[in-house]
């Protein structure tokens, strides 16, 4: 044909080269990289649901719950779905009442942006129920049941079992091979922190189908889910009788009772007053809350048995003899006479009895508490072997108890004393104060709790401790904890006097301790009147009982309350009462047979 | 008015097949990507595209029948029509997706620049078979271009990149059919070449170096050698300018596409949901309705654009090779029919609809596995979509009248 100026195979050829290439392209997709297509079309479609385990619960000695949990719900969202959808943001802001940038901040924080991230928690159910009815303007956004701690008995120690709270940035840093995200709660202090790995269990694992708004389609099973196994169950030492009846004891005061059975260092009850309502912790805390807790001039958020040191007063007389016995540097029979004080260098030292107590033995000297006497015993003791005495007794350190921030407390030795107020800067006459408790001594409760549980078995004691058994359902066993036994290399015998003296504490006529006493069991105590510089002497008392095969030892510590044979003495003698009345009664309830505990850690 | 007599319809086998086999798969796919959306207004759209590929296989039917002879006459009237409709679109237009490219009549929307592709093919063809409209001569090549520019300007600003390219793209096929010589080719195509190049220096200087190579070969005039190597280096260091003229997400696709930049919520979401889509089928595909990525939806505009990505996520790579090699042996048969027509303005038509049709499947299946950018170009006969259902059916039919004489 005459107009035929082309080359058909020319365009048959291009068109087939172009046909080629896209032919290859698909080839290169479907079958090359198919592998990798296909994991992201599964990563798609496929959300990873974590579901949380339940906390493990806290029991007393005899199976009583003190703290367990209870459904609350929760709002999450998906940060891949909702982080860059203002409208989205707005609108849950909105029904959470919270400004969208603070979620989207939130959101940007996850590690892994398909796995929803916690919003707010114990969210009240008609907000649920608004979240429900905006569902398809919220793609995204889900919500979850999770567990919420109560504290059934009422007993709510927040300084005992503290409370959990949402993982902080810091310590999701250090924690994030342990598998925790943003939102998780954690432990914060007390128990739920010190066990928070024992307590939290671990996440089980959904996968769901969803589309590209997030809804779920349908379950997807086979691919690896796994069922939550719940956190280990601890039984607690404490009793929850004598736990309740310490904290009514202290209700509107300022101070600490702590009572151990000294058989094997169970504490029995922890009780520290102010405290705070844990409850306030779950949910969001608003600032002025915490402001208020922190700026409360009772610091409530302070642990008085464990954080606070104290002077301990004459209740640390006790060192003085033990040290004076032991070193032999006098024999129970040295006699002092106490004239109202005594004078040394032109300073005059004062007995609290003005009038004098008149020629006293060791024994008697406790029982009055006469500081004239430890005036004298103190200077003939010295500081190093009244400093190693005390170190054996266990101060100046930490008891080791199974809370957090435990504070070791304050013993001058001679190094101290040395790097406090220099080489030559010091005399033995620092021993007038020391002796009797004062100076630069400082104590917590806990550590006198464990100083009478010491001198109840003449020497030796279990570290104290909070933990009686825990239970691991994923084994379904029982374990016990393995106490460490710890001694003074202090005489028997010097115990013994200790004994009596303290004896005569409660029980004799005109010992300070005489408010403590009780009719049905022979309780051994001393008390203390300690002075400081932040009003009136803090009350002491520290005691044991039964005088013959002690079963429990307790100090109290009532902060500025006056003085301990008045104020301390008598909440003693009350939790003695108690202990004791429960010793004829059964238990409220028996947990599972000890032939399944086994020793373990 | 002379109403020409209608010839006995003998349809061509393989385009009659080739046809039916595009209605099966588009039925098949539209209705996969479709009956799974909550939107009662997405789910309709099968019918609807039962509705049209129904009125399309009459119009491809009607039209086999139609003598050339009124296609030939009617042809500049139609042109100077739509040119008029897309005049007067930004006036009566409405717009949808940010684009305004539809009249609306008695509820049924109509795209003109769909139909100016056929109608423009037709207009180019019946000007290039005068016998003294040489291409090779600047002044009709001047007319050549300005019928295809008119139109190409009007619908760049609706804005629709992706119909406007096929009107350019039409022309090199039918220029090179009607005996252009190849040199004049090189001379328009080259500007492009160098527009893409400029944006980086070194791959810039390489072009024109290569310009220079074959000006030097071809042998031309001094006058002619000078004159296109400056208009390369002025294309060269204009196009930053021109750049900064185009729309800002067309600016993103054509980035996107090159690799230049990577925003996987943006336009890159797309493609990578697409070739995920495609990669994900395998070799025998996920089974139809079984693709998760169309039927939760990860995938975008799955009944439009992506329509490809769809039949390859559940149909695999048999599927999709199926669905290749169909529009190829359509589009080598159109050839075919176009050498063997025995008249240059059939022939010329047969070529710039092949041009227009493979222009499109090509750039569409290729921008769905990545290598082509997202110019907004549906898969001819499967995409779901009425005006084009009805041109494409028109083109058909077109072929066939021509296989037909």
């Amino acid at each position: 044909m005459s107009y035929t100026v082309y080359n058909k195979n020319v365009v048959v050829g291009v068109l087939a080269a172009l046909f080629l290439a896209l032919a290859l392209q698909l080839v290169n997709l479907q079958v090359l990289q198919r592998s990798r297509y296909l994991a992201h079309s599964n990563q798609n479609r496929m959300r990873r649901l974590r579901l949380e385990a339940p906390r493990g619960i806290l029991y007393d000695r005899n199976g009583v719950i003190l703290v367990e949990n209870r459904p609350s719900y929760s709002v999450s969202a998906v940060p891949s779905e909702t982080k860059n959808n203002p409208q989205v943001l707005n609108l849950l802001g909105q029904l959470l009442s919270e400004p969208g940038e603070k979620l989207c901040e939130r959101l940007s924080e996850a590690g892994n942006p398909y796995l929803a991230v916690k919003l707010k928690r114990n969210v009240e159910y008609p907000l649920l129920v608004r979240l429900e009815e905006r569902k398809l303007d919220l793609p995204g956004v889900t919500y979850e049941v999770e567990t919420r701690r109560v504290y059934p008995t009422g007993i709510k120690a927040p300084h005992l079992f503290g409370y959990i709270g949402e993982i902080s940035k810091a310590e999701l840093e250090r924690r994030r091979k342990e598998g925790l995200i943003p939102g998780d709660l954690v432990g914060k202090t007390g128990l739920e922190k010190m066990y928070d790995q024992d307590l939290r269990g671990r996440p089980g694992y959904d996968f769901i189908e969803v589309d590209v708004i997030g809804r779920e389609v349908r379950d997807i099973i086979d691919v690896g889910e796994s069922q939550p196994l719940r956190g280990k169950d601890f039984y607690l030492t404490i009793d929850a009788r004598l736990q309740m009846l310490g904290d009514s004891l202290l209700y509107g005061k300022r101070g600490a009772i702590v009572m151990m059975d000294c058989r094997d260092g169970g504490v029995l009850a922890i009780c520290s007053k102010p405290d705070y309502d844990p409850e306030i912790f779950t949910g969001t805390l608003s600032n002025e809350t915490w402001k208020a807790l922190v700026n409360d001039p009772g610091k409530p958020l302070f642990d008085r048995v464990t954080q606070s040191t104290y002077p301990p007063g004459s209740t640390f007389k006790m060192v003085a003899v033990a040290a004076a016995l032991d070193e032999n540097k006098c024999s129970p029979g040295y006699t002092v006479s106490c004239h109202g004080g005594i004078t040394i260098g032109g300073s005059t030292f004062n007995c609290w009895y003005g009038a004098g107590h008149g020629g006293l033995n060791m024994m008697d000297a406790l029982k009055v508490s006469c500081n004239t006497y430890f005036y004298q015993l103190g200077l003939l003791i010295g500081v190093d072997a009244w400093a190693t005495a005390a170190k054996q007794l266990g101060f100046g350190r930490r008891t080791g108890i199974d809370l957090p921030s435990e504070e070791p407390g304050v013993l001058p030795d001679r190094d101290y004393l040395d790097r406090v107020f220099g080489v030559k800067g010091w005399s033995n006459g620092m021993m007038l104060n020391l002796a009797i408790g004062q100076g630069d001594l400082l104590v917590t409760p806990l550590q006198m709790a464990r100083f009478a549980m010491m001198i109840a078995n003449r020497g030796w004691c279990y570290r104290p401790h909070m933990v009686h058994k825990l239970y691991d359902p994923a084994r379904h066993q029982y374990y016990k904890q393995q106490i460490a036994r710890e001694s003074a290399a202090i005489t028997a015998r010097s115990f013994e006097v200790i004994h009596e003296g303290m004896y005569r504490v409660v029980n004799a006529v005109g010992g300070t301790g005489r408010a403590s006493r009780l009719e049905e069991v022979q309780v051994c105590g001393k008390t203390g009147t300690a002075q400081n510089p932040h009003g009136e002497p803090h009350a002491w008392f520290v005691g044991f009982a039964p005088a013959q095969n002690p079963e429990v030892a307790l100090c109290v510590l009532l902060e500025n309350a006056g003085g301990g044979g008045a104020n301390s003495a008598p909440l003693a003698g009350m939790m003695f009462k108690r202990y004791f009345a429960h010793q004829k009664m059964p238990a409220i309830k028996k947990t599972a047979p000890d032939s399944q505990t086994i020793a373990l850690r | 008015m002379l109403i020409p007599e209608l010839k006995r319809a003998k349809l061509d086998r393989v385009i009659l097949i080739c046809v039916l086999l595009f209605c099966l798969f588009s039925l098949l796919a539209v209705y996969s990507a479709t009956h799974s959306s909550e939107s009662p207004a997405i789910r309709e759209n099968f019918n609807k595209q039962m509705i049209w590929i129904g009125a399309g296989l009459v119009v491809f039917y009607l039209v086999a029948r139609i003598p050339p002879v009124v296609f030939y006459s009617s042809c500049y009237s139609l042109y100077a029509i739509l040119v008029f409709m897309l005049l007067i679109m930004d006036v009566f237009g409405i717009i949808a997706g940010g684009s305004r490219r539809w009249f609306e009549i008695a509820g049924i929307r109509i795209q003109p620049s769909e139909f100016m592709k056929p109608v423009l093919v037709m207009t180019l063809a019946h000007f290039l078979s005068v016998e003294t409209h040489s291409p090779n001569r600047l002044r009709y090549l001047l007319i050549v271009f300005g019928l295809a520019l008119a139109p190409f300007a009007l619908v760049i600003q609706q804005p629709d990149l992706g119909t406007s390219l096929v009107y350019l793209a039409v022309l090199i096929p039918m220029l090179y059919w009607r005996g252009i010589d190849p040199f004049i080719i090189f001379v328009l195509a080259a500007p492009a070449v160098t527009f893409f190049a400029s944006f980086n220096l070194i791959s810039f200087f390489i072009v024109i170096l290569l310009i220079t190579a074959v000006l030097y070969l071809s042998g031309r005039r001094k006058s002619v050698f000078i004159g296109v190597f400056l208009v390369n280096i002025a294309v060269g260091l204009l196009s930053p300018v021109m750049w900064n003229r185009l729309h800002a997400y067309q600016q993103q696709r054509v980035l996107t596409f090159l690799g230049l930049v990577s925003d996987p919520q943006g336009t890159g979401y797309q493609i990578i949901q697409s070739k995920v889509a495609i990669g994900s089928g395998g070799l025998l595909g996920k089974g139809l309705l079984h693709g998760t990525q169309t039927q939760l939806r990860f995938l975008p505009a799955q009944h439009t654009d992506f329509i490809f990505s769809v039949l390859a996520e559940e149909w695999g790579l048999l599927g999709s090779l199926a669905v290749l090699l169909t529009f190829f042996i359509f589009l080598q048969r159109t050839i075919k029919i176009a050498s063997s027509a025995n008249h240059r303005f059939a022939s010329l038509l047969c070529i710039g609809l092949m041009s227009m049709l493979a222009f499109q499947i090509i750039v569409n299946i290729g921008m769905t596995m990545g290598v082509a950018p997202v110019a907004g170009v549906p898969l001819p006969y499967i995409s779901y979509g009425g005006s084009a259902m009805l041109t494409n059916m028109l083109v058909a039919g077109m072929i066939c009248n021509v296989a037909n004489q």
